[in-house]
């Protein structure tokens, strides 16, 4: 029997206490996004059932598997909407919207599974294809149907179908099975690069393969070397040219993605408000690597740093802990939702792939957005921020929750420039046992020749190809599609869980994921392990018949990693991945002859040094030039008055509380984590970081805590880099963390700094990186915060000319460390009336790009965020007094405590009175020689805010004493947080306003 | 008799927390063992085995086609069997989150004396439309013959779902449930006191988080064996877990780390083996969270019937 399309629909029903919520958040969600008011939207979800069997075969199951009967009404071949008892009126409109051909459609994977539960012997091309269809009752007719669909779906990877409805005789929309084209098998070429460099150049740019002129040339000379030409004779393979497969496979490791080419580069640096003049032979090596590998000489827990998919430390005898944060920027540009979920299953893929194998237990998300209130013009081909957040949140929430991970701990900053380009870092911690039953230690690798290399968990596609790429490459117009795919959470799941267990039973030998590059990169890297690999990718296991050679290699389908396994443990292996119905396929072997080794079938494709691939890549010599910028000096307003400026401050989307996000990620999975995102009585105050007690029965935890300043960079990026360590190691003090064993991983997202025509300003970009890393290695040594994983994103611009737009340079600086007992754990909530309230560290006349001098700037009340910023200083110091004050905390004498950041000491203390629904009485006179600008909003750093109780005083003070700290007042009964200097009342303000302000921004006033 | 009862958690296609859930019962004092649904399925395994059932939360397949709707379907029609000789021996099973909804879809709940598995009430989007994390009160119903929830007043523990609004096609059939005891369990205002909170009345969001029809937030089988809710007591089986722990008045600071010492590393066993077994045991009860009743009583129900 052939294949036939069935059609499939289902409405909710309504009467009693039924709700069509898909119908009603798009109802809400106009009215909130564009003040459209709708009188119902009711929605169908449609299943286009392609598969050998009858119509009445597909009836009888309607109930059982697409319809919940109890809630939902669902017919098959018919037309749910010409039913005049499920639909009375007629609609005005009516929009269907389906996935594209090609793309990942889970609900329509799910749904085919759910048919072999009830039809088992179903052909083995049956697909299912997923819909929703709204229909808009009591639309105006002012409003353009055409652009109500443009605000429902995505035209990268959904289609729509409209109906104006309105017109009794038009049809409903009906959307036909999306049937993917059928590709063509192209067979291998070779690329001629015997060519002028005009033609090397044109060749990497119309192939996206972003190889630079030098690159290209560096692979033309290759194949002119004798050696390699009577090499590739003997193998089979054109002598003299490229494959393509090879040429999209040095592309692919060649990548600034995958090879950090900037980090790695030659340097020549001058200052020129110092006259300094200096050589950098790569930043990595000078900046990050060389501190960390010179701290894990004094400390026995730095088990595994650089060389995995994330560094790893040993958290206590038994386990280890590892951490990684990715970016995943250019695809959440393109399709937030796709974009933001590839990242977070993404970099839990990495730490699947650390060691042998780590289970992932613990997300952390930070964005970086335009304004969610943008009014301005918007640059072609981009969304607006409020979509960009709406669809990343989705992502990230969908990623996270379905994965069985909680989300702990994040931000999100807000400034006009990421409107270029959005920053979506997602990053996640593992753990794993130190050693496996077999005896191996879990963070070393160990693969042999003659080792078995698996694909496992999803298939290849030809979504995903060129992303390494294209990432390394700014935004356009015409940034292809291919790179966008949307995640399945759940695939990936039944891999975790399948992979846990095969490394528990000693299966693995060696483990990576698929990431940008495929293939190509992950067995290319494991290949380093034995010197060579031989890959077959006609075993490789296909989403769509006719991807060429190439594209198979370097596809980033998402949901694979790649595992080694011993000969003899390949039956066992294969029957735990059928028992998890994970597919599990040998596409390669292990060899030792230094070759990177492609065939297809018989015929071999590509025939690379390992050498070459992996080192062949000619560093970059770049310059840099510091000119420090000129910003016009922030200079406050005479006359204001102070508790409207708190107000104003709560408000603004870098301080106002993110809560009605945040809830809707699973941050208690697992059932470890003790500090959770928001704290206090009502559960509604900032948490300063995360605390998990991972083995449960155990109360040893650990902390999980980030920073970040991009807008510093506008005056200076290495404060941006100085203070984002400052902040990540302050708000994970403030939780209690054991300042002795802490980690950090660095992230760094960048604009452009090769000097070229589209960047004339390269030099300075790029001064800026090293001041950045000059500051990032100090503040590390400074606090013994080795990096022990980072990753790097150098192409964050859009467009060109006068229109470009980059993004200010951006350090995100992640950190985990050791809490030796949960139970010892404090919050920033105040806990009772009449504690003492301390600042300790000092505040300094440093309100250059602050928070404030942004507020007033924008709106017109101040010129400029020109000044002094906020400078880590005596870092010794500041470590002094952190660990002072993690013993305080652990010898419980510390009942609160709050890191000051945006909005500086105000805005801590009103954050701390909410959270404990109490007031204060505070006295900011003696906390700094500086103005009272400074010393209400400054953001002057290694500050916290500290409440003790009033027995603990003493005791208290004593720790404190060799340390800067100030008695500021108190905690009172009353609902006012009252800020005075001297006799000179500056704030008075009620705590259910200043909620009421700091919620209304993202949560609607809903409190 | 059965001194440790062995607890079958079911795990794989996206449950996720079964690791908490098997942690939580053996700390109870049971034995319990993560099994893959497909080794039941294949008949390599069998719910024989085992004395206690556990559906742990997750997203069993993504929650695609409606929550639960995939694994119930699995195990309506390919654990058939085996469930219904479980059911019939007595066995207690609990569904927590996800899991209640796969018992839903499933027909074992609200369910009948003997399992027809026909689905006869339903779990859906919440009211909200979002997915939410956070914490809840509940108060049991005393006169229930839930052998899940004896001696349990109030609970405060976290719900983490977006389709956790029970629903049933007349309400005339929640009267009877109710007759019955197997409203088991409902969302109740903080501010009322232990045992006081049960109302017919809608409560408000987000005291009531989903729009759940009187309030229900879990329910269990006529025989009183088969339990399911949406909120997760394995979520607060020690205190830290509490949101407010530090604010309890009894809260203990400086005491040694390790409450719960038989699970513990050898080093610190070596440690605690100063140190009576009384005490330890002590310590462990102090640090108790309020889910550990739920799991205790299941297994203290397995000692005495099974």
């Amino acid at each position: 029997m052939s294949l036939s399309v069935h059609r499939v629909e289902v409405t909710p029903r309504s009467g009693d206490g039924m709700v069509d919520v898909r119908g009603e958040l798009i109802k809400r969600s106009l009215f909130n996004d564009h003040n459209i008011h709708v009188e119902e939207v009711r929605s169908i979800l449609g299943f286009l059932v392609k598969a050998d069997i009858a119509a009445d075969s597909v009836k009888d199951v309607v109930d059982i598997l697409f319809a919940d009967p109890i809630i939902e009404i669902g017919v098959c071949n018919d037309e749910i909407l010409s039913d005049a008892t499920l639909f009375p009126n007629r609609p005005d409109a009516v929009i269907s919207i389906g996935f594209k051909p090609g793309v990942t459609d889970n609900p329509g994977t799910a749904a085919l599974d759910g048919l072999k539960t009830l039809h088992s012997d179903i052909d083995v091309h049956s697909a299912v294809s997923t819909t929703v269809t709204y229909a808009f009752h009591g639309l105006d007719d002012s409003i353009d149907i055409e652009w109500l669909a443009k605000q429902l779906h995505n035209p990268l990877i959904e289609r729509a179908e409209v109906a104006d409805t309105r017109d009794s005789t038009s049809s409903f929309p009906k959307l036909e099975f999306p049937e993917a084209p059928v590709n063509e098998f192209t067979p291998p070429s070779t690329i001629d690069l015997e060519v002028d460099d005009a033609e090397l150049e044109h060749i990497s740019e119309t192939g996206i393969l972003a190889l630079s002129l030098e690159e290209m040339k560096t692979i033309q000379a290759h194949y002119r070397d004798p050696d390699i030409r009577a090499a590739r004779t003997a193998r089979g393979i054109s002598p003299n040219a490229p494959t393509d497969v090879e040429l999209e496979c040095l592309a692919q490791t060649w990548s600034e993605h995958c090879k950090h080419k900037i980090f790695a580069a030659h340097i020549t640096h001058t200052d020129t408000e110092t006259g300094e003049k200096s050589e950098v032979d790569s930043l990595f090596k000078t900046h990050i690597m060389k501190p960390t590998v010179e701290m894990q000489e004094e400390v026995d827990w730095l088990l595994s740093i650089f060389h995995d998919n994330s560094g790893v430390i040993g958290w206590n005898d038994e386990w280890s802990l590892c951490m990684k944060v990715e970016t995943h920027n250019s695809p959440s540009a393109l399709d937030p939702y796709g974009g933001a979920m590839t990242g977070i299953v993404g970099v839990n893929r990495d730490i699947l792939g650390t060691g042998l194998g780590a289970r992932p237990i613990a997300n952390t998300d930070i964005f970086c957005f335009g304004p969610p209130d943008w009014q301005g013009d918007l640059p072609t081909n981009l969304f607006h921020p409020s979509r960009v957040l709406a669809g990343v949140h989705a992502g990230i929430r969908v990623g996270g929750n379905e994965s069985g991970i909680p989300t702990v701990n994040g931000a999100i900053v807000f400034d006009d420039r990421y409107i270029g380009k959005p920053l979506v870092y997602a990053g996640t911690i593992g753990i794993m046992p130190r050693q496996l039953p077999d005896g191996r230690p879990t963070h070393i690798k160990t693969p042999a020749e003659g080792d078995m290399v698996y694909m496992v968990g999803g298939r290849v596609g030809a979504d995903g190809i060129h992303g390494a790429t294209f990432s390394s490459l700014e935004l356009t117009e015409e940034s292809p599609s291919s790179a966008v795919q949307i995640g399945d959470p759940i695939t990936q799941k039944k891999m975790l869980d399948m992979i846990l267990e095969a490394r528990d039973a000693g299966l693995i030998t060696c483990i990576t994921d698929n990431g940008a590059g495929g293939l190509s990169s992950s067995i290319g890297e494991m290949a380093e392990y034995t010197n060579g690999c031989e890959i077959d990718l006609s075993q490789v296991p296909l989403k769509q018949s006719g991807l060429s050679s190439w594209e198979i290699l370097v596809s980033e389908s998402q949901e694979r990693m790649t595992v080694a396994v011993k000969i003899d443990d390949q039956s066992a292996f294969e029957e735990m991945a059928a028992l998890h119905e994970v597919e599990a396929t040998v596409v390669g072997r292990f060899t030792s002859n230094g070759e990177f080794h492609v065939k297809h079938g018989e015929m071999t494709v590509a025939s690379l040094p390992l050498e070459f691939l992996h080192d062949g890549v000619p560093q970059l010599r770049l310059e840099s030039e510091w000119i420090a910028p000129v910003n016009e000096p922030f200079i406050p307003p005479s006359k204001v008055d102070f508790s409207e400026i708190l107000l104003e401050l709560l408000s603004r989307p870098n301080i106002a509380s993110k809560e009605t996000l945040v809830r809707q990620y699973d941050h208690e999975v697992i059932a470890q984590t003790v500090v959770k995102p928001f704290v206090g009585k009502q559960c509604d105050g900032p948490g300063d970081a995360g605390v998990l007690a991972p083995i449960h029965g155990n109360p040893q935890g650990f902390v999980v805590s980030c920073g970040l300043s991009p807008r510093y960079s506008d005056i200076d990026a290495g404060a941006m880099a100085a203070a984002a360590v400052d902040e990540a190691v302050r708000n994970a003090i403030c939780s209690g963390v054991d300042p002795k064993k802490m980690a950090g991983c660095d992230n760094y997202c960048w604009p452009d700094p090769i000097v070229s025509e589209k960047t004339p300003d390269g030099k300075f970009k790029l001064a800026q990186l090293v001041r950045a890393n000059r500051e990032l290695e100090r503040a590390c040594r400074g606090y013994r915060v080795p990096c022990i994983s980072g990753k790097d994103s150098m192409k964050n611009d859009y467009g060109k000319g006068k229109d470009k737009i980059s993004i200010p340079p951006t350090l995100l600086f992640s950190l985990i460390g050791d809490h030796p007992d949960v139970r010892k754990s404090i919050t920033s909530d105040f806990m009772a009336p009449d504690h003492q309230l301390y600042l300790l560290g000092e505040s300094k006349e440093e309100l250059g790009a602050n928070e404030i001098a942004y507020m007033l700037t924008e709106s017109g009340r101040a010129d400029g965020i020109g000044g002094e910023v906020p400078r880590l200083d005596d870092i010794e110091a500041n470590l002094a007094m952190y660990s002072s004050l993690s013993e305080a905390i652990h010898s419980g004498v510390v009942s609160s405590a709050h890191d000051c950041s945006e909005g500086g000491v105000s805005v801590a203390l009103i954050e701390m009175c909410i959270g404990g629904r109490l007031g204060a009485s505070v006295d900011i006179e003696n906390i700094g020689d500086t103005s009272i600008w400074a010393r209400l909003f400054g953001e002057s750093l290694a500050r916290i805010i500290v409440a003790v109780s009033p027995e603990n005083i003493d005791e208290f003070e004593e720790k404190m004493e060799p340390h800067y700290h100030t008695r500021i007042g108190t905690t009172t009964e009353t609902n006012r947080l009252v800020i005075s200097s001297g006799n000179d009342e500056l704030i008075d303000i009620d705590i259910d306003i200043a909620l009421k302000a700091w919620k209304s921004t993202f949560c609607g006033g809903d409190i | 008799m059965v001194h440790v009862p062995k607890v079958a958690v079911l795990t794989g296609f996206g449950i996720n927390c079964d690791h908490e859930t098997a942690a939580v019962f053996n700390l109870a004092g049971a034995e319990a063992e993560r099994i893959h649904v497909n080794h039941l399925v294949s008949g390599e395994r069998s719910l024989d085995e085992f004395h206690i059932m556990a559906v742990p939360g997750g997203f069993s397949f993504g929650d695609h086609l409606g929550s639960g709707r995939l694994l119930g379907n699995r195990m309506r029609f390919q654990l058939r069997e085996q469930l219904t000789s479980f059911v019939a021996a007595g066995k207690p099973i609990i569904g927590i989150c996800n899991g209640f909804q796969v018992l839903v879809k499933t027909g074992l709940l609200p369910g009948k004396e003997t399992p027809d598995f026909e689905q006869t009430a339903s779990l859906t989007l919440n009211n909200s439309g979002r997915y939410e994390d956070r914490w809840v009160s509940l108060d049991f119903n005393p006169d229930s013959n839930c052998i899940w929830t004896k001696g349990i007043e109030r609970m405060e523990v976290p719900v983490r779902h977006g389709e956790g609004k029970f629903i049933v096609p007349d309400s005339k059939i929640l009267d009877s449930m109710d007759s019955d005891g197997q409203l088991v369990c409902r969302y109740v205002d903080p501010a009322t006191k232990p045992g006081e909170g049960i109302t017919d009345e809608a409560l408000p969001f987000p005291i009531c988080p989903n729009g759940s029809m009187r309030n229900i937030a879990g329910v269990c089988d006529p025989t009183g064996l088969i339990f399911g809710l949406m909120p997760h007591p394995e979520a607060i089986y020690a205190q830290w877990l509490h949101p407010h722990f530090r604010r309890f008045e009894t809260t203990p600071v400086g005491r040694p780390p390790s409450p719960f010492s038989h699970i513990i590393d050898d080093d610190t066993e070596i440690v605690e083996a100063s140190r009576t077994a009384r005490d330890r045991e002590a310590e462990r009860i102090e640090w108790e969270g309020a889910g550990m009743a739920i799991f205790h009583n299941a297994i203290a129900y397995a000692r005495e019937h099974l």
